[in-house]
């Protein structure tokens, strides 16, 4: 398992330095310069030239990478050039703010959705089936950004139920934030309850059919019995995998959700980071995302194998 | 059914082609409620008839064209405001700052010499007073004394050379540079005494008190021993002092007690400032009541904020235009003869009513728009007018039509004022591609040869507001203009041009404006075709704010009526 584990954290590793490299490449050929970015195009060229200097974006392409990835694997992330602060002060909470976000949709929506898959698997071909699974495919169909103009417009805009924007006032609490949080947790719920539930409703109807079950049942256990130590366990590992694969897209990819909802996230960040061509910004939050998903992806792949045991042998073997 | 609607589709149905046609113009926003009424009775509809109709027909465009009344009632001190304003991007600082969200946030701590407000007319602030030698070439302002910076330190004379100097620095990274160019350098502003200043120009400026006002928005006075960490500080000597600032997410003051002008002492306790990244989400957050202020918005953006009950919008004209350039130098646009025709194919009905809902002054192909006072309003307005167009290019030989580019980015109204444009042309046979990119790849480096705004041979540029007209007459469209994207080369216009600067008086500014208009209209390097309202709203229930067309929110003398 270790030696498992190693090879994939040095193949993720290759991977983040393939990925620096590529964003650094792709950086270069947005069309004008840091200072004539921050000052605008209407800026005096000679102020855009002293301000590149001030910055030392006027250094070689090589130098100014090489800086970078070296303070990157010392974990300094540099300075941002547009926000003239230690990167780590822009991306932190803004990564927290993901985070938040993230896990409170994950919190809604993972138990709901199995729920939900296992109910419809266990009512195969019912109304209630029926319900569960066109209802998931059609709310997963609908884009975010859709339904977070609904879930606005009758929410917070109608019954003024809820804020229209996700950024709770600095020091709120714990019932506060989760207010705030609320309506963009849930379009995310939305979106995500679809795939979740259906590979969950798979999963549950492919354990149901097999072998193993049927001899538990012929075995004389009880359903309930059945179901959670045979089916479950069995079930679910597909899913695990979709519901890993999901914590990368709900940490970095909600550029449109935190524009709606005016929310301060790690997508927000890497946005002003191209916009501004930000490199370090740039740079290092695509990294942290890059991190997010080779973690998530990696977790999943040890809790498969804990939950398999044909794959935890094999690695053992 | 609605009954009106009824009655509505009884009318049209026994109309004729011609009497629906107006119709569907009206419904569309093509034409005013004015004009319908009149050409209605032309083709032959009855008064009371095309009265009803205009009603009828017209109910929400009447909505959003009426303007809403302003609060008077005085606002009760104490409370807190809660302004939303769009989010500043990159970092906080006054040397640097060249957008909308950064200069509202400089100008809640900050002040300028002078205030320049909706109305284009100069208040004193941090000058008492100011006045020109002679011929405009020297200017002397009077520095008003017992002011103190949040720190306590005081204000002197030798604060203010050092901030209009490192503005004017060409070796800094000044946004303000190109402001100073050609008018003020660095080293030539000089203490006299603690209260005086001079400031010797490199050329006779009639205007020039309005560089140095809040229209000039990096202009907020500085201690000269500012090091370029703004964004700790907040620093200034306005009537709110920082208290707690979040970086992309708000920035909230407190009553600064030390606060110099005791007829504008704070009302409410505390003003917060929130930064929205997309206008949408500010849009929503007035209409949610997240916000009591928001400082400004757009008519193609906030369409649901013009409608609302809840809030009252404040609007008025300003300079704020898209310039639509044509290559002088180049062909097709070599002759002023095709430039002339295509601007009198752009149909500004169409655009003032129908893609900015009424909110716009017409403009007439200068940079004089009608919210300055210099601009001389009797020179005759250029509207759509297709047969003398079509005369005009058979007469440049160019009567088959031909085929252009047009570029910009995809910002604001613009990629539907293109289109606009592309139907306009086409009966004179003009076919028009459109290329709308990103702003960065239409900036490019923003220098000639690198950028798509300054080399394309016809492209569409948004600029902001100016309290007076210089920095438009000059960058671009002087022959050495660092913004020409005309390629307009003309030594009549640049005399001109010097001469307006160089005038004190308001009557010879206008006598020159009025040769400049002539000459603009006749050579037509660019066209402008119309000059927004600032739009910006207030819940109901509160007064005393004031917004400049700049994007300044003043908040201090703002509060809930009783």
């Amino acid at each position: 398992m270790a030696r498992f584990i190693a090879k994939r954290v040095l193949l993720g590793l290759i991977t983040l330095w393939l990925l620096s490299v590529l964003i650094f490449l792709l950086a270069q050929v947005l069309p004008g310069d840091v200072g004539r970015r921050i000052l605008g195009p209407f800026a005096d060229q000679k102020a855009v030239d002293a301000l590149n200097h001030e910055l030392g974006t006027d250094r070689s392409l090589l130098a100014q990478y090489g800086d970078w990835i070296g303070g990157f694997v010392t974990g300094d992330m540099g300075e941002s050039l547009a926000f003239r602060r230690p990167v780590d002060d822009v991306i932190g909470p803004a990564l927290v703010n993901s985070a938040k976000l993230a896990l409170l949709a994950f919190v809604i929506v993972v138990p709901l959705a199995i729920v939900g898959g296992v109910y419809a698997a266990l009512k195969e071909g019912r109304p209630a089936d029926r319900v569960i699974s066109v209802g998931g495919i059609s709310a997963t169909a609908i884009p975010e950004f859709v339904w977070a103009v609904v879930l606005i417009l009758v929410f917070a805009l109608t019954l003024d139920l809820l804020p229209v924007t996700a950024q709770a006032p600095p020091e709120s609490g714990f019932f506060t934030q989760l207010k705030y949080l609320l309506l963009p947790a849930l379009c995310l719920v939305f979106v995500l309850f679809g795939y979740i539930s259906r590979m969950a409703r798979a999963g549950t109807i492919e354990s149901l059919d097999s072998d193993y079950t049927r001899t538990a049942i012929i075995k004389g256990l009880p359903r309930r019995t059945v179901i959670r130590r045979h089916v479950l366990r069995n079930s679910l590992l597909p899913t695990i995998a979709v519901v890993a694969t999901q914590i990368g897209y709900l940490i970095g990819g909600l550029v449109v959700i935190e524009v709606i909802f005016n929310y301060n996230g790690i997508g927000q960040a890497l946005f002003d980071g191209l916009q501004q061509k930000d490199f370090p910004l740039l740079q290092s939050t695509v990294l942290i995302v890059g991190i997010v998903y080779l973690v998530a992806t990696l977790l999943a792949d040890i809790l498969y194998s804990l939950l398999n045991p044909r794959l935890r042998l094999g690695a053992a073997e | 059914m609605d009954p009106i609607r009824q009655r509505v589709d009884a009318i049209r149905a026994r109309s004729t082609g011609l009497e629906n046609h107006l119709i569907d113009e009206y419904r569309a926003g093509s034409i005013s409620r004015r004009e319908f009424v009149a050409r209605a009775t032309v083709v032959g509809m009855s008064i009371p008839l095309a009265g009803f109709l205009a009603s009828a027909c017209g109910v929400d465009r009447e909505d959003i064209s009426k303007v809403d009344p302003k609060q008077t009632e005085p606002p009760q001190p104490g409370g807190t405001i809660r302004t939303g304003i769009g989010a500043p991007a990159g970092a906080l600082d006054p040397v640097t700052a060249n957008n909308e969200g950064a200069l509202a946030v400089l100008g809640q701590s900050g002040e300028y010499l002078t205030w320049s407000d909706s109305q284009l007319k100069l208040r004193p602030r941090l000058a008492e007073s100011w006045k020109p030698n002679s011929d405009g070439s020297v200017w002397t302002f009077k520095i008003r004394q017992g002011v103190k910076f949040h720190d306590g330190q005081s204000m002197s004379a030798e604060d203010v050379v050092a901030t209009i100097d490192r503005l004017a620095d060409p070796d800094g990274s000044s946004n303000a540079l190109s402001v100073f160019a050609g008018v003020l350098s660095k080293g030539k502003s000089k203490a006299v005494d603690p209260s005086t200043v001079e400031f010797t120009l490199d050329a006779p400026n009639g205007n020039f008190p309005y560089l140095l006002s809040s229209d000039n928005y990096n202009a907020i006075i500085l201690p000269k021993t500012y090091e370029g960490d703004w964004e700790k500080t907040f620093i200034g000597t306005g009537p709110w002092k920082l208290d707690d600032y979040e970086p992309e997410v708000s920035a909230n003051y407190v009553k600064n007690p030390d606060y110099w002008d005791k007829t504008r002492q704070p009302v409410p306790d505390r003003h917060e400032v929130k930064f929205y990244e997309q206008e949408p989400a500010l849009v929503l957050a007035m209409l949610g009541n997240e916000v009591d202020i928001v400082s400004h918005y757009s008519v193609s953006g906030g369409k649901a904020l013009l409608t609302s009950e809840d809030v009252r919008t404040t609007e008025y004209s300003s300079s704020v235009h898209r310039q639509l350039h044509m290559r002088t130098d180049q062909e097709p646009f070599k002759d002023k003869r095709v430039r002339q025709a295509v601007a009198l194919l752009v149909n500004r009905e169409n655009l003032v009513n129908g893609l900015l809902d009424t909110k716009s002054d017409f403009g007439n192909d200068s940079p004089f728009a009608p919210a300055y006072r210099s601009t001389d309003k009797s020179v005759k307005q250029r509207r759509r007018d297709v047969e003398q167009a079509r005369q005009l290019l058979a007469d440049a030989g160019k009567d088959d039509g031909f085929q252009v580019q047009i570029d910009g980015w995809n910002g604001f109204e613009m990629p539907d004022y293109a289109q606009l444009v592309q139907d306009d042309v086409r009966p004179a046979g003009i076919t028009i591609k459109l290329n709308i990119t990103d702003a960065a790849s239409y900036y490019g480096d923003a220098t000639f040869g690198n950028s798509r705004w300054l080399d394309s041979n016809m492209g569409i540029t948004e600029y902001g507001h100016r309290g007076v007209p210089n920095v438009l007459l000059g960058a671009p469209l002087k022959s050495d203009g660092t913004w020409n994207s005309a390629h307009f080369k003309n030594k009549r216009y640049d005399q001109l041009v010097a001469e307006y600067t160089a005038a004190l008086d308001l009557g010879v500014q206008r006598r020159t404006a009025r040769q400049i208009q002539e000459l603009l209209l006749d050579e037509t390097p660019i066209i402008f075709s119309y000059f927004y309202f600032w739009l910006a709203g207030a819940r109901p229930e509160v007064s005393g704010y004031e917004t400049t067309a700049m994007g300044h929110i003043d908040a201090s003398q703002a509060g809930r009526v009783a």
